[in-house]
């Protein structure tokens, strides 16, 4: 595998060669603050299992079941708030069908406790968008196994190592000559790139500073995927200013992914975060 | 990459061209800061912007409360398509003011 910066100028139509590793997992190591956490409600299972994070021992399960329940049965999007011991304040969670299985969405706090404004106000709306993006089918929370399995699917049209915003540039044209060769249109190559670009942004900026982008070609669909082995989502950084642009993103790069694309998919967790970014053909 | 050239003067012109984005920061501040300096007003035209993402957007709206808290008035002009697009999305026009982005 080769860093952007070792490519040609002219390489952007040309194959960068496989480089054999796959969107990988590393082990969890802890918990950030304003972390996602999900949950998968099985009613068939009758039980409650993480599929982002740990399920925490301090939530009421048996709530939560009926609360999932009702949601299914209702076909209803529902939020629910509940106290947990650690947290300044209540959690929220929003409980979202999808089909025969219920998401659970929270934004944990982890006894992060706000200095300035009301980002308790923030995180909320944050944690809407998501389950918002979930109810109409554009975002997917995937599990290890699944993120591993879909992470790997298809064929590999393009592999970069990305470590600075410099490269920027030259991954966008890189693309941009890939979608090309697939037959888009200029308009939804446009709209294609930017949600990608967004991603790759976001690996520099909270997910450790690099990454890798691999372009997938699937029967039905291209797929990007991007990868990285930082801290995992954690929402104070779309809060908060980050170091590097000094200016709080307030989740509108993941507006930008959800809006553009057809469908994403999404694992976080504490050593990494990779992104599933589909076109469908 | 992101070019800016300058038409100096009380109320300077700031010609953007190429591509905004996390890259542009340093270069984009440092010549607003530039051109700002004892300015009346300031323009700041997108006619050469051919890409812009949501660092980018960011970095054009610090720049532009920035200034407003100096007190120096500030308008966008000729936006792009990809420029509208992005601003539309991210409802730009509430969040710097209608003095900036007229209708």
């Amino acid at each position: 595998m080769r860093t952007v910066d070792e490519m040609r100028p002219d390489e952007s139509e040309a194959q960068v060669a496989p480089h054999g590793s796959e969107a990988q997992v590393a082990p969890d190591d802890g918990p950030l603050p304003c972390s996602l956490h999900v949950y998968r409600y099985r009613r068939a299972g009758g039980r409650i299992e993480a599929v982002v994070g740990v399920f925490d021992a301090g939530l009421p399960e048996d709530d939560l079941i009926a609360q999932a329940d009702e949601a299914l049965e209702r076909a209803t999007f529902m939020c629910y708030a509940v106290a947990q011991a650690d947290d300044f304040v209540e959690d929220e969670l929003c409980f979202v069908p999808c089909g025969e299985h219920c998401e659970i969405l929270s934004i944990h706090t982890n006894g992060w406790e706000r200095h300035y404004g009301d980002h308790r106000r923030s995180l909320i709306e944050i944690l809407s968008d998501l389950a918002a993006a979930v109810a109409c089918g554009r975002l997917r929370l995937l599990d290890s196994d699944e993120i591993a399995i879909e992470a790997a699917a298809g064929d590999e049209m393009l592999h970069l190592a990305i470590d600075k915003p410099r490269a920027l540039s030259k991954v966008r044209r890189a693309v941009d000559a890939r979608l090309a060769a697939e037959g888009l249109d200029p308009a939804l190559r446009r709209t294609t790139l930017l949600p990608i670009s967004e991603a790759v942004t976001n690996m520099l900026l909270h997910g450790g500073g690099s990454g890798e982008l691999t372009l997938r070609r699937l029967p039905d669909r291209l797929r990007a995927v991007v990868c990285d082995r930082g801290p995992g989502l954690n929402f104070l950084n779309w809060i908060e200013p980050p170091d590097v642009s000094g200016q709080a993103s307030m989740g509108y790069g993941f507006k930008i992914i959800t809006e553009n694309l057809d469908v994403v998919g999404l694992h976080t967790r504490p050593a990494g975060t990779t992104l599933l970014l589909d076109r469908i053909l | 990459m992101l070019q800016t050239s300058i038409v100096p003067g009380p109320a300077p012109t700031i010609f953007l061209a190429g591509e905004m984005d996390l890259d542009c920061a340093d270069g984009l501040r440092s010549a607003v800061a530039g051109a700002a300096r004892g300015a009346q007003t300031v323009t700041l035209d997108f006619s050469g912007v051919e890409f812009i993402d949501s660092s980018g957007t960011g970095i054009f709206v610090r720049l532009c409360l920035d200034l407003k808290s100096q007190g120096v008035p500030v308008v966008a002009r000729n936006l792009t398509a990809p420029v509208h697009g992005v601003f539309e999305m991210l409802r730009v026009r509430e969040l710097v003011g209608e003095d900036v982005l007229p209708e």
